[in-house]
């Protein structure tokens, strides 16, 4: 969709849209620090709806076809920073960020943006240093959108690492009993993916000829098959940690449930999309050929993982981390798409990030709220919702049936993207419906068991006051559009994918 | 390649150069290039003096700031016949000492800053490092090196610390030993070659190797010379075998005196080391190579593993300073242009990071008046906002998180490391350093998650803090342009590293 209005607002920002983008947030989180309190709120909010619409406008105006033989590989608004120069040996080597945006990108900045305005807003009930907090959310802004723009690899692994710090504090400082620690093991547990990754970066560099941190250089030079074989490995230990993917998912529960809700809203949202999106980035739009040889092992990986998950969702007792495993659950979608690597599978694996953003985001937030409400999180003790607390029930119940994919709602479009892509290519990953199969039980025995059950009179719920129900509805509208409208997100991730698929220009 | 600061310099030379002429008719030209040394320990003599009647710390500032205005204006020379000589790699080190030297100068208004003999003895370290880094003949390091070492022992031993004169004699006896230890290298290596000026002995020594290290007892002579050397110089650094000093010292040592010891004569060390490798042993690269790497391990993995198990912050970030040279060692086993530039750019990281990091511990530890522990830190977010902030950047620095410079000191290194095919050694780095958060993300824990026992505000003295926000301003500034500093320090790799 090229709307020449966005592109009259686009060339009114200084800068250039991208980095306007990045810095705004960046400014908004020093004065947020140094007002505190309820304006630090009122900016956080006005700083991240603005970003939501700048992000809108961004993907009004781009123009997401990529001519073929495009220098630029179909990156649009490019800009770079050069911090520093190495020169040796004859050479010169910039340390630099370096953004730009294609289809895939602009999906993401978008839904970062929409979450991260989701997550402020269910921030209500945070009243702990208030300065710090919102300072915080808007750095780990800046570091989300970051990765999603950037082009270099020095860049992206900037921006990769940034996030892990401001969502340490949150978690650790608002988070539950026994948040430090949880605190701890994500940023450890993360950190050690991207020192393996960030091993295979330098790798990389010293391979390409001239040597060059340049991703769409690096991209069209055409590198060593066991070079870029070495790569996808490293890839798989730095943004499977993050997606996460089965033996790499332990830190996943610990995060999520000892997160404070807009912390769990914005990891789960966001932060495990940043391992899809190091997949598809780094992974099959950097080095296809390595992802193809490791097709099988990553799809086996992914079934195994979709129905471990479901499983172990379906023994949780605290809603909170039933919820985090079935993230786990849908994150392994993504990466069967990325490990079948067809345009139909890439398609819904962006899809399904995007969907199970949003929709993740809305059933952590009913999570959240259900402390409030009944006093406890824990399955057993919360009864009779629907009678006591019809409101806030009734987004529940709408979320669940979002998660495990009704159709007409946006997860629906997203697995039977990824299974026609799938089924084509290797017949098994059907087994990958025995997850569905699962999610859809035990999110019914979820709904049986706290919903639709006899209210118990000793343990009364209250019902969720219309201020902090506004959050996951207005979540729910993008579930809906999504659900009945496909082409609005395919239409910018379509010719992106097929430009993967099609190879090397 | 674009030096920033090259304008500034010459605007300064500029506005000064009548001046510059005529003192200079005074100056012997055989002296310019140690001027600045030389007029360190004439402002040391004053403050001696001064301080038997009034406050000599004043005299001492505009001790450095005077040598600093000399070394912008003066040319970079050699002097007394070159032993001495200022070059770019030299006045690279000289610029950390003397950035560290003025932050510990002002760190040094919290304790003993009022009293003569302080000021005396830090001077003359001062400008004994400075001759360190100039050094480029043997017998010429060796007298630096003492002049540079000497009141440190004493200034260590001069703490308020209980515990301090235990810290000081573990420091002496074994810089004694280290010193020992250095003659006899002096000597293996006089004897062998008959040479003490490190430019001439590389030629001596490349027609050594040029026979095979395998086949000739000069060889072997000179290769236990260069594990004295290792062990010796490595001692200030806190290297492997020689780090065992630098905890108790540095957590019992007054806290000015630490950040001295960890941003300065480590560096001073540093270069020794340096200088002695790359240039009169250069030749015999793939000798020493295997060495420094597992020196350079062992010393990560020392500083890594014991600092988790400390309770105290000082000993801690002892430990991490160990850990930080490990690291550093990385870019000298590269023994590349790159690597060495790696290692520089580290070193004036390091000096910024750990300054600020051990005068602002020392601040809270005299407000206190006892050793920091963890315990002690807890919720320091909320007595005291800006102190708890400045240590949770200088801690992500130390870990090597970005919006630091600490962040491109490590990617440098590792990359040096990959660049020559050690990808090994760069993972064994990044391990060590995923192993590091450890505990630094426990200060952050104590600092930002933890309730305090005691919850009113902690009011801290201004001037340390003031240093502590230069240090932290600087980490942060040059994560933005590392370029700022990075140009010089491959400019000062490039003239001593021939390809």
């Amino acid at each position: 969709m090229q709307i020449l209005f966005a592109q009259q607002i686009i060339d009114m920002l200084p800068l250039g849209i991208l980095p306007f983008m990045l810095i705004l947030p960046l400014i908004a989180s020093v004065i947020a620090y140094a007002v505190r309190g309820r304006a630090a709120r009122i900016l956080t909010l006005t700083v991240t709806v603005t970003e939501l619409l700048l992000s809108f406008v961004l993907a009004m105006a781009i123009n997401p076809a990529i001519i073929s033989g495009d220098p630029n590989a179909g990156m649009k608004y490019l800009w770079n920073f050069v911090m520093g120069q190495i020169v040796s040996g004859g050479g010169s080597t910039e340390l630099q960020i370096a953004l730009g945006v294609d289809g895939i990108s602009v999906a993401m900045i978008v839904l970062s943006n929409f979450v991260v305005m989701i997550a402020t807003i269910s921030s209500n009930h945070i009243h702990k240093s208030e300065g710090l907090y919102y300072a915080l959310m808007l750095l780990l802004q800046v570091g989300l959108i970051g990765v999603f723009m950037s082009l270099d690899l020095i860049g992206f692994f900037i921006f990769w690492e940034l996030v892990l710090i401001p969502m340490f504090f949150i978690i650790g400082r608002w988070g539950e009993e026994g948040c430090q620690h949880a605190a701890i093991k994500f940023f450890i547990y993360t950190h050690l993916g991207s020192a393996v990754m960030l091993v295979a970066f330098f790798v990389l560099y010293f391979v390409a000829v001239p040597h060059t941190f340049d991703m769409i250089a690096l991209r069209s030079m055409g590198l060593p098959p066991m070079v870029q074989l070495g790569f996808a490995l490293a890839v798989f230990m730095g943004a499977g940690v993050k997606l996460p993917v089965w033996p790499l998912h332990n830190w996943l529960p610990w995060a999520h449930v000892k997160a404070p809700t807009p912390g769990s809203v914005i990891l789960a949202g966001i932060l495990l999309k940043m391992g899809g999106y190091g997949f598809i980035r780094l992974g099959v739009w950097m080095v296809p050929d390595a992802f193809a040889r490791l097709s099988i092992p990553l799809a086996v990986l992914a079934v195994f993982t979709c129905i471990y998950a479901a499983f172990t969702a379906m023994a949780q007792t605290d809603l909170k981390s039933m919820v985090a495993y079935t993230s786990i659950n849908h994150m392994a979608w993504v990466l069967l798409g990325v490990a079948i690597g067809t345009a139909t599978a890439l398609q819904g694996a962006v899809y399904m990030m995007v969907s199970h953003g949003v929709i993740i985001s809305v059933m952590f937030i009913v999570a959240g709220q259900l402390k409030y409400s009944a006093g406890s999180r824990e399955i057993p003790q919360v009864k009779g919702l629907m009678v006591q607390a019809p409101r806030l029930a009734s987004v529940f119940i709408f979320a669940s049936f979002a998660t495990f994919g009704l159709p007409g709602l946006s997860g629906f479009i997203a697995e039977a993207l990824i299974l026609f892509g799938s089924v084509k290519v290797y017949v098994w990953t059907a087994l990958i419906t025995l997850g569905v199969f699962l999610t859809v039980g035990y999110i019914l025995w979820t709904l049986n068991r706290i919903v639709f059950s006899d209210a118990n009179p000793e343990k009364p719920v209250t019902e969720a006051p219309w201020s902090d129900l506004i959050a996951p509805l207005i979540t729910l509208i993008p579930v809906v559009i999504l659900g009945v409208w496909p082409d609005l997100l395919l239409g910018l991730v379509s010719p992106v994918v097929s430009f993967i698929v099609g190879g090397v220009p | 390649m674009f030096q920033l600061f090259t304008p500034i310099v010459d605007l300064i030379r500029a506005i000064l150069s009548p001046i510059t002429q005529q003192l200079l008719q005074f100056i012997p030209s055989d002296w310019l290039g140690s001027m600045p040394a030389l007029t360190l320990v004439g402002f040391a003599v004053i403050a001696l003096v001064v301080g038997i009647r009034w406050n000599p710390l004043p005299v001492s500032f505009i001790g450095v700031l005077v040598v600093t205005i000399e070394m912008i204006v003066l040319d970079p020379v050699s002097s007394f016949g070159g032993l001495f000589v200022r070059d770019a790699f030299s006045d690279f080190f000289i610029y950390i000492i003397l950035i560290v030297g003025f932050l510990v100068l002002m760190s040094s208004t919290l304790h003993s800053g009022d009293q003569g003999p302080y000021n005396f003895l830090l001077l003359m370290s001062f400008a004994g490092a400075i001759l360190v880094v100039t050094a480029t003949d043997l017998i010429a390091l060796f007298l630096a090196w003492e002049l540079m070492s000497t009141p440190t022992y004493v200034l260590t031993a001069l703490s308020p610390n209980r515990g301090a004169v235990d810290g000081a004699t573990k420091y002496f006896v074994m810089g004694l030993m280290a010193t020992t230890l250095m003659i006899f290298g002096i000597a293996l290596v006089y004897g062998v070659t008959g040479q003490t000026s490190l430019s001439v002995l590389s030629s001596t020594v490349a027609t050594i190797w040029s026979s095979g290290p395998g086949l000739s007892p000069a060889a072997y002579t000179l290769m236990l010379a260069m594990i004295l050397f290792v062990i010796s110089f490595g001692f200030k650094v806190g290297i492997f075998p020689g780090w065992m000093w630098v905890p108790d010292t540095y957590s019992t040592a007054d806290g000015s005196v630490t950040s001295y010891l960890a941003g300065a004569t480590k560096k001073a060390g540093v270069s020794a080391l340096v200088r002695i490798l790359m240039v009169a042993f250069i030749v015999a690269r793939l000798s020493w190579a295997p060495l420094i790497v597992g020196v350079s391990i062992l010393t990560m993995v020392i500083g890594n593993v014991l600092a988790l198990a400390q309770r105290k912050i000082m000993r801690m970030l002892a430990y991490s300073s160990i850990a930080m040279m490990g690291y550093l060692m990385i870019g000298l086993a590269a023994g590349t242009e790159l690597g060495v530039a790696a290692a520089f750019f580290q070193a004036f990281v390091h000096a910024l990071m750990k300054t600020g990091a051990f005068i602002l511990v020392w601040t809270i530890s005299v407000r206190l008046a006892r050793d920091v522990t963890y315990d002690d830190l807890a919720g320091l977010s909320q007595r005291a906002p800006l102190a708890s902030a400045m240590f949770a950047v200088l801690m992500l620095a130390l870990a090597g998180m970005p919006l630091t410079a600490g962040f491109w000191s490590k990617l440098i290194l590792f990359q040096s490391a990959v660049e020559v095919g050690m990808w090994w050694l760069a993972l064994i780095g990044l391990l060590n350093s995923v192993f590091s958060l450890g505990y630094y993300l426990r200060v952050l824990k104590y600092c930002y998650m933890i309730e305090p026992k005691d919850g009113s505000p902690l009011k801290l003295a201004s001037v340390p803090v003031m240093a502590v926000v230069l240090c932290v301003v600087g980490v942060i500034a040059f994560f933005v342009f590392p370029g700022a500093i990075l140009d010089y320090a491959i400019g000062a790799a490039a003239g001593i590293v021939v390809p």
